[in-house]
């Protein structure tokens, strides 16, 4: 083999580099951000940019631009937040080609704005605040700073399949050790109680039982999912595991074939999980049923959220005022609500889309039974007192890889490891970023 | 060392060829600006898609991120070149995910290049029979997009209905091919299925070159296909199996989308299993500065790495 000397001409490199450099410098100052929105300069309608992952809001986005003149709307869609979506927004701010709105998620409505990625849109939003379910309007409020517009909502109840329920005799649980009673009765039927809860849909659990993931004290985050409360709630999912009650990872294929064949026989989740069921076990229709959510204490009324989202402002949007407007409109608009609620089954955060017709429909897949009712009387139950912070996908990224282990490997990780390995990924990831948190 | 530009105008004759050319632009032939024309397109491509991204991720690294203390206001970028890179070292996270690959691209490029050289030599010996399908069988899982096929083996693998283990239950074992011990080994499984016909096509057509009298040579001095094969063939086409070594080596460097599959069906697949996923998760993090300089770190791994290699195998040669 010839002996290449590939001498590398550090002069050329460096000259390279800095050249290189200016280019992407010049690019970057020489387009103005243009946030996603302009004005026509012959005095034409404004255009607001939208993306969003949910079904329906195009049609959303048609009923506003029926509805105005000055205003238009033009709308994309993205993929969902946490399969790239969120990248996508980020790096679409930092590009400065991003739009007026977008989707985002409650959970990660603090960690967005703290990364300058949203407008504060509080002096224009303050005054439709009532227009929402607190549930909602709290999820786009970081401090006293308003960001978005509040669209739908994920409060937790109890889906179950009623014919392998009255097969073994089982009565609807109203509290969690009810709740277990009937999964040891299924289990000698070889059914799964449930399957896994891994991610956001654990922390519902905590939501419910008080127990938040994050707080602020003395002017600092802490992040509480180790917390005395927590480890409550970690005992007993991790009682489940042990005793061979939990089924299938959620999500997986076995486990949609299992909430099919009767093999899974409950989901403990948010409202929304009515659309996935369809979806999923489109097969056993006529065969779920939706309960509220089980209780720690017998009669209490109390339950969690899972999900939800706002149509956030987003940074360098040179009209945030249209844009909340036009954000306003689609969360509160009867026409745009209901085209987000056929689209994505959504429950609405909004006064006006709660008394949505559509909500009041019996539904053939769940034998007749009105579910949005449930999930309506469940949402004026979503515990107080549960905060996002800083850090939420870190965190959450490194608990799910952590709690699949729990489930998979039982007897070497347990749902504890889980809380403590997630804690401290999420406060080293922010120690990088010179956030303390603190105890 | 010689820059390029000082001995560009040496070695090109042009200047004697068109002297009036000479005249006018001192010092740069025509036939340089003709050049310069031809190379043009790709130096533009080059340096965009290229060396400006990779000098991008080099400044952005130097800046640390500083926030108020809730962090409810927008982030300040502050110029500190050593804060990253003294974090990104002390990453324990981030330096088990470089031992990880370091020692999966130990194990996995070595026994895939074994696999392509042995398919390579069997498909190019003269007493092969079905050339053809053999080659494009062996080649066609590469066709298959990386994603795709590590979908596939996520069912494969499947820990409740592995169909593997279900032809495996006769004989009463169950592989846990997602737990913590093979984790590692299926997604070498994986990478090795989808990319030994690719290595195996490139020492294929270096084997194509091999002159025939060379062949006819070793055949009339009495060498057997086996001698042959290992004295002959495979030491002429030692630069094609450098070449697919580096590529593997830069392959294994840069694992991302097999571990990043199989991490939906198994908790062992952590968000920063391989440097490029925990790079990935930085930048969901939004700590660009961070993710720029974990990819320098393993840019620097990965030239250190080459340049040993080369080094190893050069001095072997000679």
């Amino acid at each position: 083999m010839k002996r290449s000397t590939v001498r590398v001409p550090v002069r050329a490199t460096g000259a390279a580099c800095v050249a290189a450099l200016a280019a992407v410098g010049l690019t970057a100052c020489g387009s103005p951000a243009e946030g996603g929105s302009s004005a026509g300069g012959d005095g034409g309608p404004v255009e607001i940019e939208v993306w969003t992952w949910a079904q329906g809001y195009d049609k959303a986005a048609e009923a506003f631009n029926a509805a105005h003149d000055d205003v238009q709307v033009t709308y994309t869609e993205i993929e969902p937040g946490a399969k790239g979506g969120y990248d996508k927004i980020r790096n679409a701010i930092k590009a400065g080609s991003a739009p007026c709105l977008a989707q985002v998620g409650y959970e990660t409505m603090p960690s967005f704005a703290s990364e300058g990625n949203l407008l504060d849109v509080t002096e224009f939003a303050a005054a439709d605040a009532d227009a929402y379910a607190p549930a909602g309007w709290s999820g786009v409020t970081v401090g006293d700073r308003v960001y978005a517009a509040p669209q739908d909502q994920g409060p937790m109840v109890l889906f179950y399949n009623k014919d392998v329920f009255a097969e073994h005799g089982i009565e609807v649980p109203t509290t969690w050790d009810e709740y277990r009673a009937a999964g040891e009765k299924l289990k000698e039927a070889g059914v799964a109680l449930t399957g896994t809860y891994e991610d956001f849909d654990y922390t519902g659990f905590a939501w419910q039982a008080g127990a938040p993931w994050y707080a602020v004290a003395d002017g600092q985050w802490s992040i509480t999912n180790d917390s005395p409360e927590n480890q409550e709630v970690a005992a007993y999912w991790q009682g489940l595991v042990d005793d061979g009650l939990v089924g299938a990872g959620i999500w997986s294929d076995e486990w949609a074939a299992g909430l099919s064949d009767g093999s899974i026989a409950t989901i403990a989740g948010a409202a929304w999980f009515k659309g996935i069921l369809k979806d999923s076990a489109a097969g056993a229709a006529g065969r779920w049923a939706v309960a509220p959510l089980p209780t720690w204490e017998a009669g209490e009324t109390v339950t969690g959220n899972v999900g939800g989202s706002g149509t956030a402002v987003l940074a360098g949007c040179e009209n945030p005022e249209a844009a909340w407007e036009v954000a306003h409109f689609m969360s509160t608009d009867p026409t745009a609500v209901d085209a987000v609620i056929e689209g994505a089954g959504i429950l609405p955060a909004s006064v006006e889309g709660l008394k949505s017709d559509l909500l009041t429909q019996g539904d053939d897949y769940f034998g007749g039974q009105v579910v949005d009712e449930v999930a309506i009387a469940a949402s004026a139950d979503v515990a107080e007192g549960w905060v996002w912070g800083p850090g939420v996908s870190t965190l959450i990224d490194t608990f799910a890889a952590d709690m699949k282990k729990a489930y998979d490997q039982q007897g070497t990780a347990t749902v504890a490891d889980a809380l403590t390995s997630s804690r401290t990924a999420a406060v080293d990831g922010l120690a990088k970023q010179g956030i303390t948190v603190g105890e | 060392m010689t820059s390029v530009t000082s001995s560009t105008p040496v070695l090109t004759p042009a200047g004697r060829r068109d002297s009036r050319a000479a005249r006018r632009a001192p010092g740069r032939p025509r036939t340089a600006r003709y050049a310069l024309w031809f190379v043009a397109p790709f130096v533009v491509l080059f340096v965009g898609v290229y060396v400006a991204p990779i000098c991008y991720a080099i400044y952005q690294s130097l800046f640390r991120i500083e926030r108020d203390p809730l962090g409810l206001t927008p982030p300040t970028e502050v110029l500190d070149p050593l804060f990253n890179y003294a974090a990104v070292l002390q990453d324990a996270a981030f330096v088990a995910s470089l031992g990880r690959v370091l020692l999966f691209g130990a194990v996995q490029v070595p026994l895939m290049l074994g696999f392509a050289l042995a398919l390579a030599l069997l498909i190019d010996s003269a007493s092969a029979r079905g050339k053809g399908f053999f080659r494009l069988a062996s080649f066609a899982p590469y066709a298959v997009p990386t994603v795709v096929s590590a979908l596939m083996w996520s069912f494969l693998y499947s820990p409740t209905n592995s169909p593997i283990n279900r032809l495996l239950e006769p004989a009463g074992i169950t592989v846990d091919f997602l737990g913590a011990d093979l984790t590692l080994w299926s997604v070498a499984n994986v990478v090795t299925w989808g990319w030994t016909g690719y290595n195996m096509i490139i020492i294929y057509a270096a084997l194509q070159g091999i002159p025939g009298e060379v062949l006819e040579a070793a055949r009339l001095d009495g060498a057997s296909p086996w001698r042959t094969a290992w004295h002959v063939k495979v030491p002429l086409v030692r630069p094609a199996i450098l070449l697919t070594a580096v590529f593997s080596i830069i392959g294994s460097a840069q694992l991302y989308n097999e571990p990043f599959v199989l991490s939906s069906s198994t908790g062992t697949i952590g968000p920063q299993y391989t440097p490029l996923m925990a790079a990935q998760s930085s930048i969901t993090a939004a700590n660009y500065p961070y993710a720029a300089a974990q990819s320098v770190v393993l840019a620097l791994g990965v030239a250190v790495l080459s340049v040993l290699f080369f080094r190893l195998t050069s001095r072997r040669s000679s």
